[in-house]
């Protein structure tokens, strides 16, 4: 996970943008409560949108709470509360994926990056093997999909679709794990999966460069397009319409406000900084 | 059976024309025209069934002894019309009911030779449904390239076109509204209305 799922702060009202903060603090107290002080590190934008997602299906925020950061003890800031595991899922989700990233990350990089993946690496291994306990399924899914990217990296043959199916289909499956019927299920599924091959898809636009110097695979340096950043968008733009398709499909009623204002302003911007390097907004800085 | 009023997502006070605004924004975004060839098509077809019914019971509540309340206008299905003449109807009728993957294994194994322009649009729904929305738009394009009077091939290629174009993200195209339809709709004109009654009514008051 990367990053890549922001809101839009301009386009928020005041209060949707404190109780989106509160989900961000509140997930990042309840990292430090089950795994390290450390593992809040790796918190990032997507595993927020992850739990405010499980906490707008399952409708289960009850309100937020007042407290101090544990960054920063002279800030004050607002905690969302929540009956159910979401935030202990999310939490998990993000260690999980982390530590595969560092895995992967130990693979294919330079000599002081390794020496410092190595560093950092036995404490995930620990608090992986915690997270992958408490949700197996989560673990199953993630570890499956990093064996697909693998593979596919691999062939040759691997085209822009076939590259982005693991991803695509891991959140998927993640997403449709949350699923109240078989209706809804496949909803879910197809959310996840368009969601998913956007993120890498614009990861993979994102990193071009870089993997262009590095002779890393990329699915955008296999394509001979002309107009590469047309063509980038076009691929962008239709996930997001598909994606947005089975969004509409669902019955969002708490954090629907924020949702949208993600689904129709956060990812599409997002998308226009990426695809044409644009300078990061204000926006993005601080929660 | 649910609360109509639940399904609308209005309050049971809300005023009629309420009611028909919150009814038209429903059936505009569960219009099927938005999920041709989806997997998710029979969901939006489900919803939008809900949202009709939903609306009909409301107007009959509303209107008892005055009439009728009917004003469904369901226009689902009826996307593989021409199915029953095609050389790969079993093909087709698979990726109706969602059976990709045996859809894709006739197809597969039809030789080089037969592989016409209907071959590559149903090669094409088959990606599409898969999420494979790449390769869906080269399969779609190379069917109308081979056929291009087919009204089928065409609208599915549009269609492909159509969310690639979405209006999305504002910066390069320097639009502000990002809905998935655009111009001027019904709808809008029928909220100007609204807010002109509001106004006519506000100076009866006062008077």
């Amino acid at each position: 996970m990367f990053g890549y799922l922001q809101v839009q702060k301009s386009e928020l009202l005041v209060r949707e943008w404190e109780s989106y903060k509160a989900v961000y603090c509140g997930l990042c107290k309840q990292m430090g409560k089950d795994y390290s002080f450390l593992t809040r590190l790796s918190l990032s934008y997507d595993c927020t949108f992850y739990a405010m997602l499980l906490m707008s299906l399952d409708r289960s925020c009850t309100g937020f709470e007042k407290g101090r950061c544990k960054f920063n003890p002279l800030k004050k800031c607002q905690f969302a509360v929540t009956q159910s595991d979401c935030f202990s899922k999310a939490s998990a989700f993000s260690v999980i994926s982390a530590y595969y990233k560092l895995k992967d990350d130990l693979a294919d990089s330079g000599f002081f990056k390794k020496l410092a993946v190595r560093l950092v690496q036995p404490f995930f291994s620990r608090w992986h093997k915690k997270a992958a306990k408490r949700y197996p399924q989560l673990e199953t899914l993630v570890a499956e999909m990093m064996q697909a990217q693998a593979q596919a990296e691999q062939n040759p043959e691997t085209g822009l679709d076939a590259s982005a199916q693991p991803t695509a289909h891991m959140l998927g499956s993640v997403l449709a794990l949350e699923a109240s019927d078989d209706l809804q299920k496949r909803v879910l599924y197809e959310f996840g999966y368009h969601i998913g091959r956007w993120i890498y898809l614009i990861d993979a636009a994102d990193d071009m460069e870089k993997d262009e110097k590095h002779r890393n695979f990329n699915p955008f340096l296999r394509s001979d397009e002309q107009d590469m950043q047309a063509y980038q968008t076009a691929v962008l733009n239709q996930s997001l319409a598909r994606a947005f398709d089975a969004y509409n499909l669902l019955t969002f009623i708490d954090f629907k406000g924020i949702l949208d204002n993600m689904m129709l302003y956060g990812f599409p911007s997002k998308q226009n900084t990426v695809v044409y390097r644009l300078k990061e907004e204000e926006n993005d800085k601080s929660v | 059976m649910t609360n109509p009023y639940e399904v609308l997502g209005v309050s049971p006070s809300a005023s009629d024309e309420e009611i028909k605004k919150a009814y038209r924004e429903l059936a505009k975004k569960y219009h099927p025209d938005n999920y041709v060839g989806s997997p998710l098509a029979d969901v939006a077809e489900q919803k939008m069934k809900e949202v009709n019914e939903a609306y009909d019971e409301i107007n009959r509540m509303r209107q008892k002894g005055k009439g009728t309340g009917s004003t469904s206008g369901s226009t689902g299905g009826g996307y593989y019309s021409n199915g029953s003449t095609s050389q790969f109807y079993s093909v087709r009728v698979y990726i109706q009911r969602n059976m990709i993957q045996e859809a894709e294994q006739i197809l597969d194994s039809t030789p080089e030779g037969n592989r016409t322009a209907e071959w590559y649009y149903l090669k094409g729904m088959c990606a599409f449904r898969k999420g494979w929305s790449d390769q869906a738009t080269s399969y779609f394009t190379t069917a109308c390239n081979m056929d291009p009077n087919n009204q089928e091939y065409r609208a599915a290629l549009n269609n492909m076109q159509g969310q690639q174009n979405f209006n999305y993200g504002g910066y390069n195209t320097g639009n502000t509204s990002y809905g998935n339809a655009s111009g001027c709709s019904c709808c809008d004109i029928c909220s100007a209305m609204i807010c002109a009654d509001c106004m006519c009514s506000c100076c009866r008051s006062g008077c």
